[in-house]
């Protein structure tokens, strides 16, 4: 029996009970639609986030603790690279500048008599002390005014989601009155506004000279020193960004303070910015396995679907298989019948899967304001399995029409 | 004139233009104790010929049917169609046997009802892998010979069971088969939609088609050039219809 023929034939079964067979194939639509929505919205988020980035070499290398659990890897925020591990981070060979990241804790913070309440952890808001060297990085972008003085106490740079907060009613040479947890409020005048955002959530912040900053350690050497828990290095040029990295790994590997002051299952990590987008794809691809796997389980349950439909329409259908013997069907043209019948169901249910979390996904992505993310692999992966469970789930019905007797089939009302 | 004797049927089995032929054919069930449903059968269908089979309900006469019919095989003897050996062949060259030299016509029809009238003709010739536009000519040229010229595109809950049981005997010409099987064609029909079949039969015999009929109705039996009494499984006449009753005229149930 030709192939197309059978497919002739089973899509006239199938078209016979419509409803049936849209209820047998909505298992399976329902399973691949939630795996590609999930990888339309996971590729979404990567791309909305690596975009900032791409085409664009960074000469940036950013010092980190990661620390290894149970859940995973994550970021910690222990204060332990102290002064003494900055100046030996400045003098490695093709070090341009390293600027340290040291949060400050500020209760509130008024703007031309508005004033504002933080709100992040424990109550303040998003305040960093750094050296001007910062704003020099690739990803961090002026857009009006330049970075204050090195040593002055009296200037900010805010960024512009401080400049949404008050409804872009920012400009340089304002002041702002910052109200510290543990200080005595400060009121700086802003020098510039930087963009400083990579995408994923940065808050509203003030930059503010390193002067400010006053949190210390005792360094394994007996010497009370600030110490911050990020560090951001610069190489002189592209070419040097690899070696550079190298070297302060090594120094950290070495007698560091950092290693000293570190706990037992935290790493000490220079990435440079491919390194950091290698690292977030890595965690974004496992989320979205994660719950494509979840997602996965439906389409299980959608196969058994069709196997159990298809078992059920051997019964119904013995009478049809006997008719079919009896004018020259052979075993294996009833389980091709059979098979490609359930094949149609699964490669249709794949198909329609698709379009359907393809435009879920759209319409997440639309309202998330990501931009699109084709899961080619994905889409070809679910067609596949689509076919796969058909085969799967209507093999052993079609063995089963095939066994059948046709003297039995032909005898039965 | 009755031919039951043993020899006289030995002698039948060496006929060279015999197109179905059994010799000493036995098969037994065995539902908590053997059934003897053929038992030491040997007969010969002569090509042309149109032979009825009558007898009481466990005479064997399905058996019978069903050996023709490639769907059985017998435990012991040959049945041979158009010179191969039943029992010798595989499950799937016995289908295409069954597919190329027999067609069958049930009581029940047995049409598939998603399927339209030339579809249905047709089914065969999927399995012979025939393809093409010559499918369809050859429906509406069998179709227009059992005077279903204007039904090609209807399915069968949307006929009549008179109209059913020319869709299938137009199924059953449709390969050009060696025998044609009848499993009693007329006892789901009325009286007068049962003699226009036979009608139909007449013709199919007049043209030289070899038929192999089972029914339990002497007047329709009646139609063929002779008749098989079977009782338990064993040949118990063979009886010669020296005239055949008119096909027209109206017959008491």
């Amino acid at each position: 029996m030709k192939i197309a023929e059978s497919f002739r034939i089973s899509w006239r079964s199938i078209t016979g009970h419509k409803l049936r067979s849209t209820l047998t194939t909505l298992g399976i639509i329902l399973g691949i639609g939630a795996v590609i929505v999930f990888m339309v919205l996971g590729g979404g988020f990567e791309k909305d986030i690596i975009g900032e980035f791409e085409g664009e070499e960074s000469t940036s290398i950013q010092v980190i603790t990661t620390t290894e659990s149970n859940f995973g890897q994550g970021t910690a925020q222990n204060k332990i690279y102290t002064e003494h591990d900055m100046e030996a981070i400045g003098e490695i060979d093709g070090v341009d500048w390293v600027a340290p990241d040291g949060s400050l804790q500020v209760v509130q913070l008024s703007h031309q008599g508005k004033t504002v309440t933080g709100g992040g952890a424990g109550s303040t808001f998003s305040v960093t002390a750094t050296n001007p060297d910062r704003f020099r990085a690739d990803l961090f972008e002026m857009t009006a005014g330049e970075p204050f003085e090195k040593g002055a106490m009296d200037q900010a740079v805010v960024n512009e989601n401080f400049v949404k907060l008050y409804d872009g009613d920012v400009s340089v040479g304002d002041e702002v009155e910052l109200d510290f947890r543990n200080k005595p409020s400060q009121t700086v005048t802003v020098t510039g506004i930087v963009n400083d955002d990579t995408g994923n959530g940065i808050p509203p912040r003030v930059h503010v000279d390193l002067q400010h900053y006053e949190t210390t350690v005792q360094t394994p050497r007996g010497a009370e020193e600030r110490a911050f828990s990020y560090l951001l290095v610069n190489a002189e040029s592209l070419d040097q960004v690899d070696q550079v990295k190298k070297d302060i790994q090594g120094y950290f590997d070495g007698d560091s303070d950092a290693r000293a002051l570190k706990g037992d299952e935290q790493t000490i990590e220079a990435q440079t910015t491919e390194d950091a987008i290698e690292q977030f794809q890595q965690i974004v691809d496992q989320i979205a396995i994660l719950l494509g796997g979840i997602a996965g389980i439906s389409l299980i349950v959608g196969s058994i679907g069709i196997a159990n439909i298809m078992i059920v329409s051997v019964t119904e259908r013995t009478r049809e298989i006997g008719i079919m013997k009896a004018v020259g069907a052979r075993k294996r043209d009833i389980i091709q019948l059979f098979l490609v019948e359930s094949i149609i169901l699964g490669a249709v249910g794949a198909a329609l899967g698709v379009i359907t979390g393809l435009g879920i996904g759209y319409i997440g992505i639309s309202v998330a304001g990501w931009p699109m993310a084709y899961p080619t692999t994905w889409i070809l992966i679910a067609v596949a399995v689509g076919i796969f469970v058909g085969v799967l789930s209507g093999s052993y019905p079609a063995y089963r029409a095939a066994r059948v007797d046709p003297i039995e089939a032909l005898r039965r009302e | 004139m009755s031919q039951a004797e043993p020899t006289h049927r030995k002698n039948k089995v060496g006929d060279t233009d015999a197109t179905v032929r059994f010799s000493g054919v036995q098969r037994t069930y065995y539902l908590g104790e053997p059934v003897h449903a053929l038992d030491e059968v040997s007969l010969s269908l002569p090509e042309g010929s149109f032979t009825a089979v009558m007898g009481p309900s466990g005479s064997g006469k399905s058996t019978l049917m069903n050996m023709v019919g490639c769907l059985d095989t017998p435990d012991d003897g040959t049945v041979t169609v158009n010179g191969q050996d039943v029992g010798a062949l595989s499950d799937g060259k016995r289908a295409r046997l069954r597919g190329s030299e027999l067609g069958f016509i049930f009581q029940q029809f047995n049409l598939l009802p998603r399927l339209t009238a030339a579809e249905n003709v047709t089914l065969p010739m999927v399995f012979q892998n025939v393809v093409g536009e010559s499918r369809r000519d050859r429906a509406k040229t069998l179709l227009a010979r059992v005077g279903l010229g204007d039904r090609l595109d209807h399915t069968p809950p949307e006929l009549s069971g008179g109209q059913r049981q020319r869709v299938a005997i137009a199924r059953a010409l449709v390969n050009e088969p060696s025998v044609i099987l009848a499993d009693e064609p007329t006892g789901n029909l009325d009286t007068e939609t049962g003699s226009e079949i036979m009608e139909l039969f007449a013709e199919l015999h007049d043209d030289g088609s070899t038929i192999l009929m089972v029914t339990h109705e002497r007047h329709i039996a009646e139609h063929a050039d002779r008749i098989i009494h079977l009782v338990d499984g064993q040949i118990e006449e063979i009886e010669h219809v020296t005239e055949n009753p008119p096909v027209q005229g109206s017959e008491t149930a």
